[in-house]
């Protein structure tokens, strides 16, 4: 369970699915704003219209006075006209708070203290809407309605005196408007998101995947590599022990002889410096095998002239060509230099051939490397040592200076590497 | 507010003034007072409950086809509502419909009804 929650593509899909949930709910509330303020505005309109178009062309004389048949002829003429959809109650108030006529008809008669905005209202003639306050003694008829919203205006009798025609509708109706609103809104933005989701999803899960093998290629190399140095410091040991160690050996027992025997002929003398100076320069090539030369100092042409050295002493005829080779930059010379060591310690290792040749050519950013050698060669096909990553590790390198790597092999036929950096 | 008028009162009154109103009961809810007019025309006169207020209705029969009335029906004293109608068959009367408005305490409803030609007068009155 904790592996699958930790894989990316499921945390991904986790945090769409949370934010499809937040972008509902973010809409699901913009969307009641939307439609309770839509629902004010329509249920305004309708308020003016019935007060202008029903009510004050119905209204008798008498009426506000509580004229019995006033009032019967005013409820046949605008209840039918005003109970309409969403709305109610209706309500008519005088200036002292009286309801002069009500649908529900028992108000009728009654009398409630205004609020300020309500004689606001009866003095400007303004509209106003509210959320009715159904604990008030008015509103009794309404206390199951489960919500009520009150708009009110000013209209006058026919004997000119102001009256407050009050006009309450269903809340209902704004929670209907809020689904619709929200109807229409929720197809584009779930809809998005999923598709986003949809289409993203197989991206991510790619990457995952492509990561997931660069990460394990990683580990490879590093492996590779911590093995390989390893084998160095074994290779390295075993060649101390087995060349020079021996041949100082060899050296140091012929200098005792001779000192025992109180001196040595000249031939003698010259045959022990010559040991010497062969265990030296055996020595030198193993340091330029251990650590880098300082390519400022003696220069990439020297340090690959070092480095090709020990190639007569292993009877392999080396020849370096670095007359195409003018001023490298650091970086494009660090790069040749340490492919040029790899190439040419596979040659000598393994390649068992009788020739190399070592061609530079390049100035500033942009150099050219080729190693060739006449040795048994190999089929690149086939899957090779792992210890024998050198190569492989230093192509990706290359690859990422902007350069290239290339190995042209076969079996029988010899082994060329090429690499360019900088474009060459 | 209304009042039920209970069958004990209904035939107390209609004991009292027989000759111009019969009242009846068609359920507990509703008034219905009956009698003649000034010529050989009946009239009746019944209110019920409807929706909190109160739905009148007054009938002339005349036993007469054609007959041109006027009519016209008072609350509490204040004229709701008048009209014209004419007797049609097959009993030759008329029937008028009108809701009034429930107002607090006894209402008393009038309906009155002219035939202009014979100047013959129906009269109809209750409380409810």
């Amino acid at each position: 369970m904790l592996r699958v929650l930790k894989n990316p593509v499921v945390q991904f899909l986790a945090a769409g699915f949370v934010t499809v949930v937040l972008v509902l709910v973010a809409t699901a509330r913009l969307s009641g704003t939307a439609a309770a303020d839509e629902a004010i505005e329509d249920a305004i309109a309708t308020t003016e219209l019935l007060a202008r178009s029903v009510v004050e062309p119905a209204m008798p004389p008498g009426l506000v006075a509580g004229d019995p048949g006033a009032l019967d002829r005013f409820d046949r003429r605008v209840l039918s006209r005003l109970m309409v959809q969403d709305v109610e109650r209706v309500k008519i108030w005088d200036t002292h708070g009286r309801i002069v006529y009500s649908d529900q008809t028992q108000l009728i008669g009654d009398t409630y203290e205004l609020g300020p905005s309500e004689r606001a209202v009866l003095a400007s003639g303004s509209l106003e809407a509210e959320q009715s306050d159904l604990t008030k003694e008015e509103n009794r008829y309404e206390r199951n309605s489960g919500g009520l919203l009150e708009v009110y205006t000013r209209i006058r009798s026919p004997e000119g005196e102001p009256l407050l025609f009050e006009v309450y509708y269903s809340a209902a109706d704004v929670e209907a408007r809020r689904t619709e609103v929200l109807a229409a809104f929720r197809p584009i933005t779930v809809g998005a998101l999923l598709a986003l989701l949809a289409l993203t999803t197989p991206l991510v899960w790619a990457l995952t995947r492509r990561l997931r093998r660069a990460s394990l290629d990683r580990e490879r190399l590093l492996r590779a590599a911590v093995e390989a140095s390893e084998a160095e410091r074994r290779r390295i040991a075993r060649d101390l022990h087995d060349g020079v160690v021996q041949d100082l050996s060899g050296t140091a027992f012929a200098l005792a002889a001779a000192a025992r025997e109180g001196g040595a002929p000249p031939p003698a003398l010259e045959s022990m410096a010559g040991s010497l100076r062969e265990s030296l320069r055996s020595l030198r090539s193993l340091l330029v095998e251990i650590h880098p030369p300082d390519l400022a100092t003696i220069g990439l042409a020297g340090a690959l002239e070092d480095l090709v050295a020990p190639a007569a002493a292993q009877g392999v005829e080396a020849e370096l060509d670095t007359s195409g080779l003018g001023s490298l930059d650091p970086g494009a010379a660090a790069l040749v230099w340490r492919v040029a060591q790899e190439a040419v310690r596979n040659v000598l290792r393994h390649a068992g051939a009788s020739t190399l040749h070592v061609v530079v050519t390049g100035q500033g950013p942009s150099g050219r490397l080729v190693v060739t050698d006449d040795g048994r060669g190999f089929d690149p096909g086939e899957a090779r040592d792992r210890t024998r990553f050198g190569l492989r590790g230093l192509a990706g390198l290359v690859a990422d200076a902007g350069g290239s790597l290339e190995v042209s092999s076969a079996p029988g036929r010899g082994t060329t590497v090429c690499v360019t950096v900088g474009g060459a | 507010m209304r009042t039920i008028t209970t069958t004990v009162s209904a035939l107390a009154a209609m004991s009292l003034s027989l000759a111009v109103a019969a009242p009846a009961l068609a359920n507990d809810d509703d008034v219905i007072r009956r009698g003649s007019c000034s010529g050989a025309t009946d009239w009746k006169l019944k209110a019920s409950p409807e929706d909190g207020r109160i739905e009148v209705e007054g009938e002339i029969d005349s036993n007469r086809d054609g007959q041109a009335w006027r009519w016209r029906v008072r609350h509490n004293g204040s004229l709701s509502a008048r009209g014209a109608a004419t007797t049609r068959p097959p009993s030759g009367s008329f029937e008028v419909r009108r809701v009034l408005v429930n107002a607090a305490g006894t209402d008393t409803i009038v309906f009155r009804a002219r035939n202009p030609r014979t100047d013959e007068v129906c009269r109809g009155v209750l409380r409810y």
